[in-house]
């Protein structure tokens, strides 16, 4: 029994240390007119280190802001403390990319009212008490994914479908817009499989498809990683060559490198918002009004239009 | 295996070799059945499935060591994640030769293991809590060493644009097949890992010091056994291993992934557990070790094969792995 109280209390000594080890990154030194805080949900993902990346460097533009990041390590009640950390420290200004709606649309209602105007990016709060919403449209872009294959495979065809974790709603919605966009074409869903948004679960689950079926033409995959992860195992089989592959994100060193590098035949963008987010907090700081709602544009990446930038979808 | 001789009065019906085997062959039968049009029927199928499971099976591997002490690791994914990320650093980005990228690797595992052994054994301190962590602690260096991004082709230049790099060529031999392709480099090498790991086991002094602090520690003291210095060990070989799985997961993403390998420890203790070694300690060895491996891999493979949604497959495996445990269970 007192073993077990000596080890309970070493596992809250060590998990305290863990967690006193993160969020602490105030930068004194500058001298700017307002102070933005940053609550990143989960700095585990790369798609998120780099909307951190973008955030910093859009305001490293301007020497009248500075921004302070925080990491909830995909925790909501430690998202909800650090803004509470915002609001106590009296930032001008609160970005969050919520983990979840529900629990958090307390905590950015209490800044909001405390006159901290908030910038929700990404993913949504309920209610109306924010500022400003900005995000990308994850059926728009599986629908847009959807359509540029029908296309491309000339309306029919035998095609994989990788799926994101299929509770999270970005899995949701990139599924429902992707068979909204091959509604009425002759694709056949031969194979769908959950890979979890990651790489080595994807390639396991291609390995099966393959020993299932002998042609395949087409691979969707949810996320980028997925989908470089099916064409190492078609790569491995020696069949990467009568397979497309497509993926979703299009960071600029995942699925745009690997479309530059030919490995994907397409890549959609979903755009983090970072440098949007950036914008609209200095129109809000100027005293200016934004609109409650920014939905971002989205591109496509292909082998043609890889070296310009990509091409913006139809609205 | 050894329960054979540990255990005379058990029949070899009842030693746990037989039951894992039956377990694995019950999964066997049912992947028969289920073959999904036959896919099941095909080398290729297998020999995916072992190319699969290798990179868990080489933290398997450490794990069987570490638990037959009594003890667990649960940093194996995390020094995977940084051995994963060092590799592909040292390979693509500062074009290493690849011997030296490996042996560095390797000595960087080892040291994490050790570390986590000295604070177990100087300071007394549960080897649970100690590996917890050390499994936080190495994330977070993997996370901070490649700042938060993956290690890939793609390399970033000064002025922010990407130059794309073709793949070192030590990435695509690990990735590749061998024996005319019917076999991966990557279960080539957990074999042989395996290997060392059962004449460790068997046949060194080393090995059966392990057993013996597991089965009675202070019994183990006081017959001279080095327990501290055997800990140590104990757990920079499950570190060494670790890296060995992270050149390997490097190999076959073509890239460092620093949350590469989370949660692998779990699916490593559960290879360990469900092969039949015990963890209380004593008892169990690294043939077990690798049954259990089989009996995972080829149930995750049914499960994919057949396209078996995610929802049903966790509750299939979560009662898979009860059945396989219970089937291990002696009677008194």
């Amino acid at each position: 029994m007192r073993d077990l109280a000596k080890q309970l209390v070493m596992l809250v000594l060590v998990a305290a240390l863990c967690l006193t080890g993160c969020g602490k990154k105030e930068d004194t030194s500058s001298t700017a007119k307002w102070t933005i805080g940053m609550s990143q949900c989960n700095l585990g993902e790369p798609w998120r280190v780099q909307m951190n990346a973008d955030v910093r460097n859009a305001a490293d533009q301007h020497d009248d802001i500075k921004v302070i990041f925080k990491d909830a390590q995909n925790d909501t009640l430690k998202q909800r403390s650090q803004m509470e950390e915002f609001i106590s420290a009296g930032v001008d200004l609160i970005i969050v990319s919520p983990k979840e709606a529900v629990p958090l649309t307390p905590v950015v209602a209490q800044a909001y009212q405390k006159g901290i105007p908030v910038i929700v990016l990404d993913r949504r709060v309920l209610g109306e008490k924010y500022t400003c919403f900005i995000g990308a449209d994850n059926k728009k872009i599986g629908k847009a994914a959807g359509q540029w294959i029908v296309e491309k495979l000339g309306g029919k065809g035998t095609v994989i479908e990788l799926k994101g974790l299929m509770t999270s709603t970005p899995g949701q919605d990139r599924h429902t817009g992707f068979r909204e966009g091959i509604k009425g074409a002759n694709l056949e869903i031969i194979f769908e499989a959950d890979m979890k948004w990651l790489e080595p679960n994807a390639r396991k689950e291609m390995e099966s498809a393959l020993a299932r079926f002998e042609t395949i033409d087409l691979v969707y995959a949810h996320n980028d990683p997925g989908a470089h992860g099916a064409y190492l195992a078609a790569k491995a089989a020696g069949r990467e060559k009568e397979i497309m592959f497509v993926g979703i994100d299009a960071l600029s060193q995942e699925g745009r490198a690997y479309v530059a590098q030919g490995v994907l035949a397409a890549s959609f963008e979903y755009p983090t918002g970072g440098k949007k987010a950036i914008e609209a907090a200095l129109e809000i700081l100027n005293g200016q009004t934004v609109e409650k709602e920014i939905v971002l544009d989205s591109r496509v990446f292909t082998e043609e239009n890889i070296n310009d930038g990509g091409e913006l979808l139809g609205q | 295996m050894s329960q054979l001789l540990k255990s005379p009065k058990s029949s070899w019906l009842t030693s746990p070799t037989t039951r894992a085997l039956g377990a694995l062959v019950i999964v066997f039968v049912i992947g028969l059945i289920f073959n999904a049009d036959g896919a099941f029927l095909k080398w290729g199928t297998h020999r995916d499935m072992l190319r699969a499971v290798s990179v868990y099976g080489l933290l398997a591997c450490g794990m069987t060591l570490v638990i037959i002490t009594g003890g667990i690791d649960l940093s194996v994914g995390s020094i995977l994640g940084i051995s994963a990320v060092s590799f592909s650093l040292f390979c693509i980005h500062f074009s290493w030769p690849f011997y030296i990228a490996i042996i560095v690797c390797l000595l960087i595992g080892l040291a994490c293991g050790a570390a986590s052994g000295l604070i177990i054994s100087r300071f007394n301190i549960q080897p649970f809590i100690a590996t917890l962590a050390m499994m936080v602690f190495a994330r977070g260096l993997a996370k901070w060493i490649s700042g938060g991004q993956k290690i890939s082709t793609a390399v970033q230049q000064a002025d922010g644009t990407y130059e794309y790099v073709p793949e070192p060529a030590v990435f695509n031999f690990i990735n590749s097949k061998i024996l005319w392709d019917n076999i991966s480099v990557v279960t080539v090498i957990f074999l042989v890992c395996l290997l060392i790991t059962a004449i460790l086991l068997a046949k060194l002094r080393l090995g059966r010091y392990l057993y013996a602090i597991g089965g009675n520690e202070e019994a183990a003291r006081l017959s001279g056994v080095p327990v501290n210095a055997i800990k140590v060990l104990a757990y920079a070989m499950s570190g060494l291993f670790c890296a060995v799985a992270g050149i390997c997961q490097a190999s076959q993403e073509l890239q460092g992934d620093p949350e590469a390998g989370f949660t692998y420890e779990l699916s490593a203790i559960a290879m360990v557990v469900i092969g039949g070694t015990t963890l209380r300690g004593g008892r169990g060895g690294i043939g077990l070790t690798l049954l259990g491996v089989l009996i995972i891999g080829y149930l995750e493979k049914i499960l994919s094969i057949n396209a078996v949604g995610e929802d049903k497959r966790l509750m299939l495996t979560g009662a898979i792995i009860v059945g396989a445990v219970l089937l291990q269970k002696t009677k008194k």
